[in-house]
């Protein structure tokens, strides 16, 4: 058990060595995992998307407009009318962590078991809320912002920039990691049948709850900050 | 598993952005631009049928001022013609008084002429017969009694030349 664990923390992430910089440059697992679910994304993309009409539909493209529209009103549900601008984004990232959660079905490890994926993710979500509200209000207002409702909470709303970003990174690595430890632990005692159930709650609803979850908060902390 | 690397992290904030751009660019772009196509042709659409529904509306309203108008022009024309049917009528009657008048004058007048004609034939004749029995009377030797049966025989040729 104790192996199994430090077999799955401690593993080499290493998958392309560069041979200077003494492993600073060093691509990890996660990113070419990433790499390569992106290729068959984009491959699929320009498959759905090649042979857009606008009448006499075919079922492809009927498929593809409702599935865009569903995640489109959902998105923009959450985020408002007025940075209903960021819902492209939004669905790019549902889409990213929901696939990043879900490759472990084809035999991959998911790239938001590793940290700096989830880094990255919140980086940029907080870098855009707060780009938003920048954008928005103006340098001033937005500065002004920190102080409100009243300015001894101003140090709190600083502190949130920092708090944001690191809840929303450690959630999710901490779910995928958590599921992923389950199933490696699940596997060793009933190796048949049961992984398969529980895969089906772990790797697929709670990849795409996780997502759902990143994405409503992101969402929501645009709203805050651009209204 | 949980060190971190900055050259990992950047390379996911690129994936993602790449990511991002594909999407724009190949998924949501060319949706748009067909949704915005059908959106633009439904609107034309449309726009189209309410001006085909204005206009039938105006034709319709015009069609009914027309057909107003021409019963009101019927009524006018059949009053015209009613009119005149009747201004015929009484000229028509009055012509043929006139000539109705005309006629019956003329015959009064035939008739008179008629009448004096044969008054006067008879009057001739009467003057014959006269001249004639005063002539006979002159060449006979004559007594009362010859007179007498004279005058009878005159006055019975005379009413049986009258009545013959």
């Amino acid at each position: 058990m104790k192996e199994l664990l430090t077999e799955l923390l401690m593993e080499d992430k290493t998958l392309i060595h560069v041979p200077f910089g003494d492993g600073f440059f060093d691509i990890y697992h996660s990113v070419v995992v990433t790499w390569i679910f992106m290729a068959v994304v984009i491959a699929l993309i320009l498959f759905l998307t090649h042979d857009l009409k606008v009448h006499n539909i075919s079922k492809r493209q009927a498929a593809l407009e409702s599935a865009v529209l569903f995640l489109r009103g959902a998105v923009s549900g959450m985020l408002g009318e007025e940075a209903a601008g960021y819902t492209d984004y939004i669905v790019t990232v549902l889409i990213f962590i929901g696939l990043s959660n879900m490759v472990g079905l084809f035999g991959f490890t998911p790239p938001t078991m590793d940290l700096n994926v989830t880094i990255a993710l919140s980086v940029m979500s907080i870098v855009l809320v707060e780009a938003a509200g920048l954008v928005k209000k103006g340098p001033k207002k937005w500065l002004k912002g920190f102080a409100e409702p009243m300015p001894v909470v101003a140090p709190m709303n600083v502190l949130e920039l920092v708090i944001r970003p690191l809840s929303l990174c450690m959630r999710l690595f901490g779910n995928i990691l958590g599921a992923t430890v389950i199933m490696e632990l699940l596997k060793h005692v009933v190796p048949v049948i049961l992984p398969a159930a529980l895969s089906l709650y772990f790797d697929l609803f709670d990849g795409a709850i996780q997502a759902y979850v990143f994405c409503f908060l992101t969402s929501l902390y645009i709203k805050e900050a651009v209204e | 598993m949980l060190n971190i690397s900055v050259v990992n992290i950047v390379c996911t904030i690129l994936n993602l952005l790449i990511l991002y751009i594909a999407f724009k660019k190949l998924l949501f772009g060319r949706l748009d631009e067909i949704l915005k196509k059908r959106q633009q042709e439904i609107d034309e659409a449309t726009d189209a049928a309410d001006k085909a529904i204005a206009e039938a509306q105006a034709s319709k309203k015009e069609y009914e001022e027309k057909i107003s108008f021409a019963e009101e022009e019927k009524e006018q024309i059949l009053a015209d013609i009613k009119k005149q049917g009747y201004e015929e009528y009484e000229k028509i009657v009055d012509d043929a008084k006139k000539k109705g008048e005309q006629i019956i004058t003329e015959a009064k007048h035939n008739a008179e002429v008629e009448a004096s004609r044969t008054r006067d034939k008879y009057a001739a004749d009467i003057k014959d017969m006269v001249i004639d029995a005063a002539s006979k009377i002159a060449a006979t030797k004559h007594s009362t009694e010859d007179d007498l049966s004279l005058y009878d025989k005159f006055i019975d040729e005379a009413v049986s030349s009258k009545n013959g």
